[in-house]
Order: C-alpha cells, then structure tokens, then sequence
C-alpha cells in the first residue's frame, strides 16, 4: 500500500554553481518525461519531483516542484517569474497618476539555443541544422530526443562560448515562485559580493526569510505525502552559510522529513586569488560541519582533487573529454551522478524513503558521505554486465566525486550503489548451459545479483544495497557533448574508434554507476580539511573573513564539532567504533 | 588599490547613472589624493542624488525598471530603487547602505537622505575648494546638527494621536507612493489595521498585521478584514467550501505519517517489515484523529455550528478523508507566523498535542469560507469578534503592481506605528526644513571661528527638501523657497509647499505631517556619512573593510 505512493520531493538550490548542475539535473528529468498517455510508466515516478498546476487562464502546467536562489544580476535572460503563467504584459502603471519615466534595459542577448527554444515556444519549426551558424564537427548528426519540445530539432549547440549564467542553457518552464534572487548581494562585479560563511548566515531573516518561507509553504502545502529536501547548495562561497541557516530552519519546521544536501563546488572560479582560496577553505569547513548537523546527511560533490587550498588534479575520467574550467561542463558531470545517486527514493515501485535511506547511511552521528561515480560505466557495445565488472575485478570503476579517495582495504560502514542505463538482457551472461561459467558473476541469474556479487567482492561482510535502472539518463541538448570518441551514441565503447577525419556520433546516452559512501576513508579525509583550516587564524591571514560572523570561538567551536565528525569515522576491526574523545592517531 | 583608479556606477537601469572615470594619480601626491578622492565621492554621492531627486514627493515621477530579461519593477520609493540598483561604487554604496538602513529603522526617509547627503557635499565643496580643510566642515556640522535636533523637539507637536491625526499622518506618506485616489483608500485601511492590532501601553506589533496580496485578472482594490487569509483551502473535496459560526482549532500536531524514533535500515529490512512499521505509526496518527473528532462531537452536538481544524503540520489523505466524514474542514501546514495571528484573531490555544484538548481550547469564527484562484486557494477566516490581528488582502492584475502597493502600505503601517509612538509629529511640506535653516542662520554666530562655514553648509542642504517638491511640481524652485522664507519670517507659521498651487501653506492646517522619528533618525545619519565622505582617508579604511566584509 505505502510502497507505490508518490512521496513527494521538494529540490532547493542554493548559489549559482548549484543552479548550473541543477539546471543541468532539470534538463535531463525533463528529457525522461513522456506525454504520451500509452506509453508504459518508466521505473522513476516523476511525480516525486515535479507538481502538476494551473495558470489563472485555466492552462495545465507541469514544472519543477523547486526553489532557487541566485544573486542580483545572475538571471540575465530568465525572467524571474518566467512566462508560464504570464498575465499579459502591461506596461502601464495603475497606481500613479503623475509622471511615470521608463528605464528599459535594452534586452539581454540570447544564444542560439534559447533562440530556438523561444521558437519552439511560439510553436514556430526550427530550421535545419545550420552548418555555416555552428561549423564544429561532431554536433550535427540527427539524435532522436523524446523531449516534446526539442523533438527532432536535430542540432547541436556547442554552447562552450556562450554560457554565462545557467539560464543560458536552462531547457525548462519554471514555476513562478521558483526563482528567489538576494537583493543585498552582487553575482559578479567588486562590490557587495556574497563571500564569506557568515554574510550567508545573517541573510536568513526579516524579508529573506518570509519569503523563503512562502515559497516553501506554497510547494509544501499541496504534498500529500512530502518525504524530504534536496538541497543543492554552493559550498565555497557563503551560500555554504546560507544553505546552514536553511536546513537548519527546514530541520526545525519539518523534523521528520528527510533532508539531503549536496554540498557543490566548481573546480575552480574565475579570477581566483590567494585570498579567495582561504575564504573558500573556511567556507568549505564551516559548511560541512553545519550543514551536516542540520541534513539528514550531507555529501560534498564536485570534480576538484581535493579540497584543500592547492588541491591535485581532477580525477580522470577515461571516457570524458570535458574542460574542467568550464562550469557548464563541469556541472554537467555531477548532474548525470546525481540522476543515479539519487535513484533509491524516486523509484515507482519499493522506493525508499529518504529518512529511511539517509539513517541507514548515518549510522552513529557520521553524517557526511561520499560519492563515487563512473561515468560511464565502462562496458563494450554488445557485451554483458558480468564482462564489464569482470574486466574491472581488481580495480573499482569509480572515481571520487567528493574528493575522497578510497582506502581500498574493503571497509565501508555502509553504501547505496545505483547502476542506470542497462536492459535486461546485458545484466547477465548470455553464455548458457553446459559451458563453465569463466567467473561466478556469469553464474547468476538477475542484474542484481551480478552487481551485489561484485560489490560484496570488494567489500566483503560490509552493508550495502543496490538499484538497477534500466532507462539511462537521456543526453538530449544542450548537454555538452564531452565524451571521448570511444563511445558509441548509447555510450557503449566501440571495438574500434571511427576513422579519423569522420564525425563521430552524438552520445545520447550513457550508463552510469554511482556508489554513496560512508566509510572510515573520511576520517582522515575530514581530518585534513579540519587541520588546514585550523592552522590559520582567520583574524590575521583574513581579518573581514568574520566581519560578520561567526564570533571566533563559535568559528574555533566549529572546527572543534569538524574534528569530532572525523573521529565518528574511525573502526576497530570488528566495526565497533571508540570514541571519538580518543587521541587521534591517524593522522 | 581599485577605489582609486575608478569609480564607476552601474544599474540595472540603462543611463539611470553617470560613469565617471578618474584616471590614475600620483599616490605620493597627499594632498591631491585626497581632494581627488573627495571629488570622486562628492561626484558619486550627486550621482545618486540625480537618480533619486524626481521621486521626492506627491508630486514625483513613477519609475518602472524593465530589465533586459523583461522583468518590470515599479516603484517610486527611493528604498526599493536603491536595492534594484547594482551600486559598484564604494561610497555610492555606502551612501545606499545608509539611507536603506533609515529605512529598516523608521520606515522612510531614504530618498531625502540621499538628497540631503548630496546637498551636504556640495554645499561643502564649494568651502573645501577655496581652502577650508574638511575637518572644519565637519565640525560645523556636528554644531549644526545640535542645533537642528533642538529645533525638531521645539517644532515638533504633541497631541493625542487620534484617527484624524492618524489618517493625516498615513496619508501625507501614502500619497507620495500611489495616486490620491488609491492613497486615500489605502489610508483607512492601513490606519484601522493598526488601530484594530493596538494595545495600550504596549510596543504596536506590526506582525500581526498579515499583507496578502492576490493576483486578480480584473480586480484592483486593497480591503482590511477583521480576521485572516490563509494562501491555502482545504485539501479533500468533500470539505464544505463555506462554514459559518464555526469553532476553530488552532494545533500542532502531526497527522501524517512520518518517520519513527525506531532506526529501520534498509539494508536490513524486507518491504513486509517495513510495511508493519508503518502500519504501527499508522495507529498513533488514526488516534489523535479521534481526539479532534471527539471534541467536535462534543461541542457540536446540536449541529448549528461548524468546525474547523488549521493544523501547522501535515495531515495526510487518511486522516483528511475521517475528519471529512465528520464535516470537519481541515487545513494543514499553516505557516508558523499565522499561528499566533490566528489565536489572536478567533481567540483560542494553540495547541502542540491532541491529549489534553478542552472546549476552552477553541477558537470561533463567523464565518470561513474559500476562495479559488487558478492553482491558488484561499480561505477567509472573518467575523471574528474583536480580532487582534488583522489582515490587508491588496488585488491587483500583476506582480509589479501588487508588489508596488504592498511596498506603500508596509510604508503606510509604520508612519501610523512611528506616530502613535512617537506621540507626537512634525509639520511637513518642507516646513520643517525652512524653519530648520532660519533658525540655524540666527544660531550661526554663536559657533565659533570657521566652523561657522560648516552651520551655513549645513543650513543650505536642508533646503534641497522643499526645492525639489516645488520642483517636482513644476514650480520654480528658487522663487517658491523665497515665497515660503517670506511667509515664514512673516507669519511665525510653520509654512509648506502647497504643491497644487505653488504658494505657502501652513502645514498644520492642511493636514500634511511627517514622523518626528524619521525626521530626527534623518538628521543623525546625514550628518554622520556626510562627515564621513569628507574625512577622505579615514572613510577609505573603514568603508572599504565593512563593503568588503
């Protein structure tokens, strides 16, 4: 009875870097939608994300059952309120008798993708692709996309250039209460710039909070069955103290509803400097521990090596070919994790609630996790998932996408492993009787079973689950296509690379793995990031860092909180755990 | 260091602002550096002063902000234009930084702020450039400043704050946001909320006046209802859209399913298990349900009256489906701040648990019934007796309108709150500033030396107030001031500008009163940042430092 309702998910973004993969996540949810009345419901029930409304002409809306936050200045193009439930433009001013003057921006440019998107809008046909507009190899092969919209509208756009903002790239209709901007802050510019942990905290009240609390209110009140939140929100800059105040408030205001925050980041920002890189470390510090308190658990993701002020390279993926400065591509990648990640509790069927997910990741007070993800999961066009996992029997597929390697030595408290993309036929070996099995992954029957039968390989006598999604996440445009000529337009590894001086297939797919982690691995990890915060005095090497707020022993109480969150990582080998008061010695 | 090798403004506003650009200097030159560096905050704090000075007044401009994206902002309030703008001057900034802070504070006042500090620096400009060091203007200042809060206690008249005065007081401030007609229906109202809210001899709480704006396609008009709106109806179609003489209970209390204390793990659990789970907390839920219920019956046993649950949490398609079999009309997740409005209104306890629920308990309410808008519902709470909290519900056919009207009556709600505690109000129209100077030209030979400069400075300044609305009006702004100077000095009134004629008027009599607190609030932070500007060096360090924060 309770194991096929629709448990409602409200998203919250926080801070431009989380609208950039945010938009992404939104564009590839929005490509997996079918309006098509015969066609079979898919295994995720989009219902959880998104809410069926009205506008006051009567018209039937489907939008992102979300709340966004951004920066004055960052909306460029969007209209706040967007043009869905637009009551016809009047210019007029009804309240004033006397002079009115008019200040008219003289309109944002578009790209050529909004353009169209604007064409498609008014129900105008697109052209044809446009070679002498877009002359870039590799994006005009025709892709057939089931996005109502972009139907057939078989173009690339290699938007590399042109995105400035996430609207740029933004596919969908929002909800008019979606779209929250802070006045008192600037997106870009030298001035009034939302920098530091504790201008985030202190936005949180008189107007901020009403109307964060409003909007709230109008996506909360029509869920009949509300699981949760999941917040996005930008740690390196003061979002990350924005996003504490939220949970925390959402923590107060909706106790037993689940609250899963991704702690995002860019792998680098634009005209960074030294004294940027501190603020973004402190920032970093002061979020995890608070925003870990105030979630049901909280999970950093972002591409950068690691988290510390010269952090190492990005982790490679071998199959990507994406430019780690650019922020749309950047998001892009976590989006895709995300579409996998967060699979368990947007299932139609046995779908697990987020209270329910987030508490057996969490156990003893470990509230920080983290991901892991290969994208794509590595696996030859034609060939089953028992070859695929046995060519990678003695090294996990997956790299870090919180910037927390693994340890490797098969200790995990517990895991959540999502495997999208796979039919039912290439979950097992077709391999069939009378043949000996090569491994015993050919031997099992059920995609399940493969993929728990390697995991438990790894990760022998450690708690976990698995989820199998056979419906990929649909790469429809503007996804960047960042994939290496390997990939086959399923994303499947092709025998033979094309021939040079050939296009090569637009990817439209790709399978992906993901696992979320709490394991001992972020004991030291956390350690780390708690010791290079500590060793600086914010009041000498950044004295407006705590201009307005924290209090320095609330900031010294913090790292404190940073290092016993370290310590709640730490197992005897039977897996019972000590306490965390023990003098460290790992480090 | 960046501040001084530009200084640039930019809005949202194509051409709203100026650029001025100051190419590099010599920094070993001190002395230019600072003049330089005065002239540049001098030219910014003009540049606002620009922007802001056609909004002054009942006579103002309107200004709609359309942004690139098409975004409409309509507004005539120098508070809410100041935010729309995207400063990246450091004192422009400043300067915004404080006369929106007079705002928080009063609720008014930021357009003549930005105009008097404009004014201030001009008229000491024209001192410093012929020699007199900064400090000294200043120091005249400060005198000044003594000087004119002595005058505004003088001036100011106490008396009891009754309806009248109050409907002066709110209009005087809502006829400069909206047109006479909207201003003077926006008046009773905002008047009568307060009034409604008022305890004696306690702060006035401006909380428990609830704006709730409604997007109407056809409709445009601002009603004042003896009870509350709720954004939200009731969620189960067989609930009655229309209860009169209905009890209300106001709780907090879960009616949804949710999670246990009991850890349930997912690696460990089979779906049957968790299924039992739920099931058990299932039962707690059906149990409060009887609770409520219970008490219905109780008190409803005639059946001549309705009952009407407003629940802050969750109440599930379950327990809305028994309360409904009941006729009980159930609304679930009121926001937490309608809570204490709501008792406040219908009388009543909030309640945190369904255990102890007595008759005394309950709330009543003449009437509830609900209203549906496209996808928005919402439901009237009226008829409430003698309500404590009120509400507002402003209509209008968009966004920019309804958010320009709720921006005046918030501004009109606390005119009418400063008043009543202020006790007492001041004569506006520019009176009050052309009496200031009068009295501070006779103060001025009592300051000693060059300071003196400083007093006049100061005393000039004041006057942009009463030039710019005959200004605004389409007056000569020079022959006004001498036409008001005139009657002053002959008739010992306080005169303002009669913006319908041109001519002096007393401001007493024809009604126009401005808040003593915004007046007084007004002359502390002009004097303060306009000091600052001038005392160049010291404002880079502490105003770089707090804009960096």
């Amino acid at each position: 009875m309770m194991g096929s309702l629709c448990r409602e998910v409200v998203t919250l973004q926080l801070g431009h870097y989380s609208n950039f993969v945010g938009t992404h996540w939104w564009n590839l949810q929005d490509a997996s939608l079918t309006y098509d009345p015969d066609t079979p419901p898919g295994e995720l029930q989009n219902d959880v994300l998104f809410r069926e409304g009205q506008t006051l002409g009567g018209q039937m809306t489907y939008t992102p059952r979300l709340i966004a936050m951004d920066l004055k200045g960052s909306l460029q193009t969007l209209r706040q309120e967007g043009c869905l439930y637009e009551t016809g433009k009047d210019l007029t001013a009804l309240t004033w008798e006397g002079n009115v003057m008019m200040h008219k921006a003289s309109p944002t440019a578009k790209n050529p993708f909004l353009l169209d998107l604007d064409k498609l809008d008014k129900g105008e046909q697109l052209s044809g692709v446009d070679f002498e507009q877009i002359p870039v190899p590799h994006c005009s092969v025709s892709v057939e996309t089931i996005n109502s919209r972009l139907e057939r509208a078989q173009k690339g756009y290699q938007l590399e250039g042109s995105v400035r903002v996430w609207s740029d790239f933004l596919r969908i209709h929002l909800h008019p209460r979606t779209i929250s901007v802070i006045h008192k802050y600037n997106h870009d510019g030298e001035t009034h710039l939302l920098e530091a942990f504790g201008q985030g905290e202190a936005l949180l009240q008189g107007t901020v909070l009403e109307e964060l609390e409003d909007r709230l209110h109008f996506f909360i009140e029509e869920c009949d069955y509300l699981q949760g939140f999941q917040v996005m929100c930008d740690l390196a800059d003061g979002f990350s103290g924005l996003g504490s105040k939220v949970t925390e408030m959402l923590q107060d205001s909706y106790g037993g509803r689940g609250i899963l925050t991704w702690g995002l980041a860019p792998v680098s920002h634009p005209d960074t400097t030294p004294m940027k890189e501190l603020y973004h470390l402190f920032n970093y510090s002061l979020g995890m521990v608070h925003l870990a308190k105030n979630s049901s658990f909280f999970c950093p993701l972002t591409l950068k090596g690691g988290l510390a002020r010269q952090p190492p390279a990005p982790p490679f993926f071998p199959h990507l070919n994406y430019d780690s400065t650019l922020w749309y591509h950047s998001s892009s990648v976590l989006a895709l994790a995300l579409d996998a990640l967060t699979v368990p509790y947007r299932l139609r069927h046995n779908s697990i609630p987020m209270w329910e997910f987030a508490d057996t990741l969490t156990v003893s007070g470990r509230k920080v996790v983290a991901a892991y993800g290969a994208l794509p999961f590595p696996m030859a066009q034609g060939s089953s998932l028992p070859d695929a996992l046995g060519a990678c029997a003695a090294t996990l597929p997956w790299k870090p996408l919180s910037t927390c390697p693994e340890l490797g030595d098969g200790r995990c408290f517990g895991q959540s492993v999502t495997l999208r993309g796979l039919e039912g036929q290439s979950l097992v070996s077709q391999q069939r009787l009378g043949m000996q099995p090569p491994t015993t992954l050919h031997s099992l029957d059920c995609g399940e079973d493969v993929l728990s039968s390697y995991i438990n390989g790894h990760y022998p006598a450690t708690p976990f689950s698995v989820h199998l999604v056979s419906s990929p996440s649909k790469l429809t445009p503007p996804f960047p296509q960042i994939f290496s000529q390997t990939l086959g337009p399923q994303g499947f590894l092709q025998d033979q690379a094309p021939p040079l001086n050939t296009l090569s297939p637009l990817v439209s797919s790709i399978p992906v793995l993901t696992s979320l982690q709490s394991s001992p691995a972020l004991g030291p990890w956390l350690s780390e990031l708690q010791r290079g915060a500590s060793t600086m005095d914010p009041r000498r090497v950044a004295p407006s860092f705590l201009s307005q707020g924290p209090e320095l022993s609330d900031f010294q109480e913090s790292l404190e909180q940073l290092r016993l969150l370290a310590g709640c990582y730490r197992d005897d080998c039977d897996g019972t755990l000590r306490s965390s008061s023990e003098e460290d010695d790992d480090s | 260091m960046g501040f001084m090798t530009w200084a640039t403004m930019s809005s949202t506003m194509a051409s709203l602002m100026t650029l001025i650009a100051i190419k590099a200097l010599n920094p070993k030159a001190e002395v230019a550096r600072a003049q330089a560096a005065l002239a540049v905050n001098i030219s910014a704090a003009r540049g606002l002063q620009d922007v802001l000075k056609s909004n002054l007044g009942p006579k103002g401009t309107m200004k709609m902000l359309v942004s690139g994206a098409g975004d409409i902002k309509l507004t005539k309030d120098g508070n809410v234009l100041l935010h729309e703008m995207q400063i990246q001057h450091p004192t422009a900034s400043l300067i915004a930084k404080v006369a929106t802070a007079q705002d928080d504070i009063t609720g008014d006042g930021t357009t003549s702020n930005v105009l008097i500090i404009g004014e201030l620096l001009k008229q000491a400009d024209l001192y410093v450039s012929e020699g007199l060091h900064p400090r000294i203007i200043a120091e005249g200042f400060e005198a000044a400043k003594d000087k004119a809060l002595a005058v505004l206690e003088e001036l100011k008249v106490t008396k009891e704050m009754d309806r009248e005065t109050l409907i002066h007081v709110a209009r005087t401030s809502l006829r400069t946001k909206v047109h006479a007609e909207l201003a003077d229906l926006l008046t009773e109202a905002v008047v009568d909320a307060v009034l409604a809210i008022r305890k004696p001899n306690e702060p006035i709480d401006l909380f428990m006046v609830e704006i709730m704006e409604m997007k109407h396609k056809t409709d445009s008009d601002t009603q004042l209802i003896q009870g509350l709106v709720l954004d939200h109806g009731a969620r189960h179609p067989d609930m009655k859209k229309r209860v009169e003489n209905a009890y209300v209970l106001t709780c907090n209390v879960s009616l949804e399913y949710e999670k246990t204390e009991v850890n349930s793990g997912f690696f460990y659990k089979s779906a049957g298990e968790r299924e039992k789970l739920v099931a058990a907390e299932r039962k707690f839920i059906e149990e409060r349900v009887q609770k409520i219920i219970a008490l219905k019956n109780a008190v409803c046993a005639d059946g001549s009256k309705g009952f009407v649950v407003i629940n802050q949490k969750g109440v599930d398609p379950y327990s809305l489906d028994a309360l409904a079999k009941e006729g009980i009309v159930a609304l679930r997740r009121a926001k937490r701040r309608n809570m204490e409005r709501l008792t406040l209104a219908c009388g009543g306890i909030a309640m945190n648990s369904v255990d102890d629920l007595t008759p005394e308990c309950l709330g009543h309410a003449g009437l509830v019934y609900e209203h549906t808008l496209g996808e928005e519902k919402f439901t009237f709470i009226e008829k409430c007796g003698n309500p404590r909290s009120v509400t507002l519900l402003v209509k209008g056919p968009n966004k920019h309108t309804l958010t320009q009207i709720k921006d005046a009556v918030r501004d009109g709600l606390r005119a009418v709150k400063n008043a009543i505690e202020d006790g007492s109000v001041v004569p506006g129209a520019g009176a009050f500033e052309v009496a200031v100077h009068d009295a501070l030209i006779n103060h001025k030979p009592k300051v000693k030396g060059r300071a003196q400069l400083g007093v006049q400075a100061f005393a000039d300044a004041l006057l942009i107030i009463p030039k710019v609305l005959a200004q605004n009006s389409g007056y000569d702004a020079q022959e006004t001031l001498v036409k008001l100077q005139t009657e002053y000095k002959e008739s010992g009134q306080l005169v303002g500008v009669d913006l319908g004629t041109g001519e002096p008027m007393v401001a007493s009599e024809a009604g126009v009163w401005d808040n003593y607190s915004v007046k007084k609030q007004l002359l502390h932070s002009c004097t303060v940042i306009a000091s600052n500007i001038l005392l160049v060096d010291e404002i880079m360090r502490a105003g770089m430092s707090s804009l960096k924060g």
